[in-house]
């Protein structure tokens, strides 16, 4: 039997087109945990100038060059180091532990860097009314900040060691066997987040008191090297006790790092009058002054958020 | 119930204040379904109830209802269901419209797929397909409008809260944005509360409103409704060399008959439509008197009329 055009083409009269348009959503929708992953994504890709012109992404993408660059400095000489007559050069190639010895100004310019992008384009664009006007609260949306910033703080804090540890162990350089392998694979865990946590929350801190991003960052830098500077001055200007360098922000997390690797702390006083081993600071003090110090700045960052108007 | 149709957000003796400022006080109001216009003078309240609305801020006094839920303890799950648009320029200037769109459509809950299509479709809904890619900042200040209403509705959400959408618009832009904001009231399913100190703009595009002075709701209702409150009779005379002052004459006759009535000018006489015998009252007086009559009509009160006469303000926005 064969059909004929009109069979094909001719219906009942009741054929429609139907537009696509706009239609509405039926699809699944997820709860806050989502939207803090969002805005956490979202701050990350801001943090580092993804998916924005090029200027944007040169000071991100140099700090975290210069905290890689001394590991792969590192790798690099022990690979072309003389087999067995290398021995001083080989020395001169520190472990993990102290590693964060190298990169402290990257990991402090990173920190200063990426917290105020965080925060203050927010609120000087008034931008957080909108998102606070979605299932985030103001104690959500910090968390999501905190966690963009932590997170990109780990690309300074945990990569550079981590890279510097699998180097050195490919060249048979590394941890004697498989258990120091991964117990320093554990330290490197525990010191770069301990790490980035610190620096998380110190940085953060200074850009919450904030809307402008040169001043946060400028605050922040004043405030790791000034506190270094004013401890400094107690501790030996005015012969005032050693604990006090337990809060110069520019070493306590450095300190917390050593400890993790169960290393000598720093020297707390001039060698001309202690020796070259003068006493370090206990860890007790260390550890005890980095809880404090991670829970103040982040005390200071969510008062300021919790107490922030908008659509008033 | 709001003029036969579901509430969608109740107020009742709302109060908020903000240090010496009483922003809100003792506010009582319903939004129904469509386009409300929430009017009022700069500093009358407006946004403080939508911060309220959003559950942003808690009411020092009075109970608040959105959607069945009361904001300020069910925050999350009632935004979830809200879109907003602020009155300022609020969107960064560096990031593309379509990636601005995306990110509040994941905030709301769609996943990332779903959202990055509901971002471009929203888009083009507001007339930005062709320019969705493009950088915010190099957006002209309607198109930038265009992006955050986009962004509002991306989420399909049940209520849009539009804060001075066409702030800063030119005439052309504007009557582009009322036109969006009446399709995504009327088309799309949403209700819409649209804040301005326009008073055109809202008799234009809202089928209710919310009128507020000095933190108090003044009137609100059904646009029609509103409107139909002591509706009037406008009677507009010739005059000629034998009769400067026909109008002082007619209402004159019509008060002799019993009818309440005032000339507003000397050729304008206003009576007040006072059941349907005052037309046959009218015209009897009209051929009597041999008046010549331009223009007759019954004329309900514009929104600027009911403004004044509720706010007790002499003078417009």
């Amino acid at each position: 039997m064969s059909l004929r055009a009109s069979d094909v083409v001719a219906g009942d009269g009741n054929a429609r087109i139907f537009e696509g348009g706009y239609r509405p959503y039926r699809g699944i929708r997820l709860g806050v945990g989502h939207s803090v992953w969002a805005l956490a994504r979202h701050t990350i890709e801001r943090i580092m100038g993804l998916k924005r012109p090029a200027r944007y992404k040169v000071l991100p993408f140099l700090a975290v060059l210069i905290a890689y660059l001394p590991a792969i400095a590192f790798i690099g000489i022990v690979a072309l180091a003389p087999p067995g007559g290398g021995r001083r050069i080989l020395d001169f190639v520190p472990g993990p532990g102290r590693y964060y010895g190298f990169i402290t100004a990257a990991i402090i310019l990173f920190a200063t860097l990426a917290a105020p992008e965080a925060l203050c384009p927010d609120k000087r664009s008034r931008f957080l009314g909108v998102y606070l006007a979605s299932p985030l609260n103001r104690t959500t949306y910090l968390l999501a900040k905190a966690i963009a910033v932590g997170t990109v703080l780990l690309l300074v804090t945990l990569g550079p060691p981590l890279l510097l540890l699998i180097g050195l162990a490919l060249q048979n350089h590394g941890p004697n066997g498989f258990s120091d392998f991964m117990g320093t694979l554990g330290q490197i865990l525990v010191a770069g987040v301990s790490l980035s946590l610190m620096f998380g929350a110190i940085s953060l801190a200074v850009p919450s008191l904030t809307d402008r991003r040169a001043l946060a960052s400028a605050g922040s830098l004043l405030l790791i090297l000034g506190s270094g500077a004013i401890t400094g001055t107690v501790t030996f200007g005015l012969k005032g006790p050693r604990n006090v360098l337990a809060l110069a922000l520019n070493r306590l997390p450095f300190e917390l790092a050593l400890r993790i690797f169960t290393l000598p702390g720093l020297p707390t006083g001039p060698e001309r009058e202690f020796g070259a081993h003068s006493p370090p600071l206990s860890t007790a003090v260390v550890v005890g002054a980095s809880v404090a110090v991670t829970a103040v700045a982040g005390a200071v960052t969510w008062w300021r958020v919790v107490g922030l108007e908008v659509t008033r | 119930m709001f003029g036969g149709v579901t509430t969608v957000v109740t107020g009742v003796d709302v109060a908020k204040r903000w240090g010496s400022t009483q922003a809100l006080n003792g506010a009582s109001f319903s939004v129904g379904e469509g386009v409300t216009g929430l009017l009022g003078a700069n500093g009358a309240g407006k946004t403080t109830l939508l911060g309220l609305i959003l559950g942003l801020h808690r009411p020092d006094v009075g109970t608040l209802d959105v959607l069945g839920h009361d904001p300020w303890l069910a925050g999350s799950q009632v935004r979830a269901k809200l879109g907003y648009a602020p009155e300022h320029d609020a969107l960064p200037p560096d990031v593309a419209a379509h990636d601005v769109v995306r990110h509040l459509a994941e905030l709301h809950g769609l996943p990332r797929r779903e959202a990055t299509s509901r971002a471009s479709d929203a888009l083009w809904e507001v007339g930005l397909g062709e320019e969705r890619f493009r950088p915010v900042g190099t957006m002209s200040t309607g198109q930038r409008q265009r992006v955050k209403l986009a962004q509002a509705i991306v989420h399909d959400p049940e209520l849009v809260l539009l804060d001075e959408p066409t702030d800063g618009l030119d005439p052309t832009q504007r009557e582009a944005m009322l036109g969006l904001i009446h399709h995504v009231g009327a088309d799309l399913g949403m209700h819409v509360v649209l804040s301005s100190h326009l008073l055109e703009e809202v008799e234009r595009v809202s089928n209710a409103v919310v009128i507020l002075e000095a933190g108090r709701v003044v009137a609100g209702g059904g646009m029609a409704e509103l409107s139909k409150a002591d509706p009037e009779l406008v009677v507009d005379l010739d005059r000629d060399d034998s009769d400067q002052d026909p109008a002082s004459r007619l209402a004159a006759t019509l008060a002799e008959l019993g009818a309440a009535a005032t000339a507003s000018s000397p050729t304008r006489v206003v009576a007040v439509l006072e059941g349907p015998g005052i037309y046959d009252v009218v015209r009897d007086a009209l051929a009597d008197g041999g008046y010549s009559v331009r223009r007759l009509q019954r004329r309900t009160a514009s929104l600027e009329e009911i403004y004044l006469a509720s706010s007790g303000r002499g003078a417009a926005l």
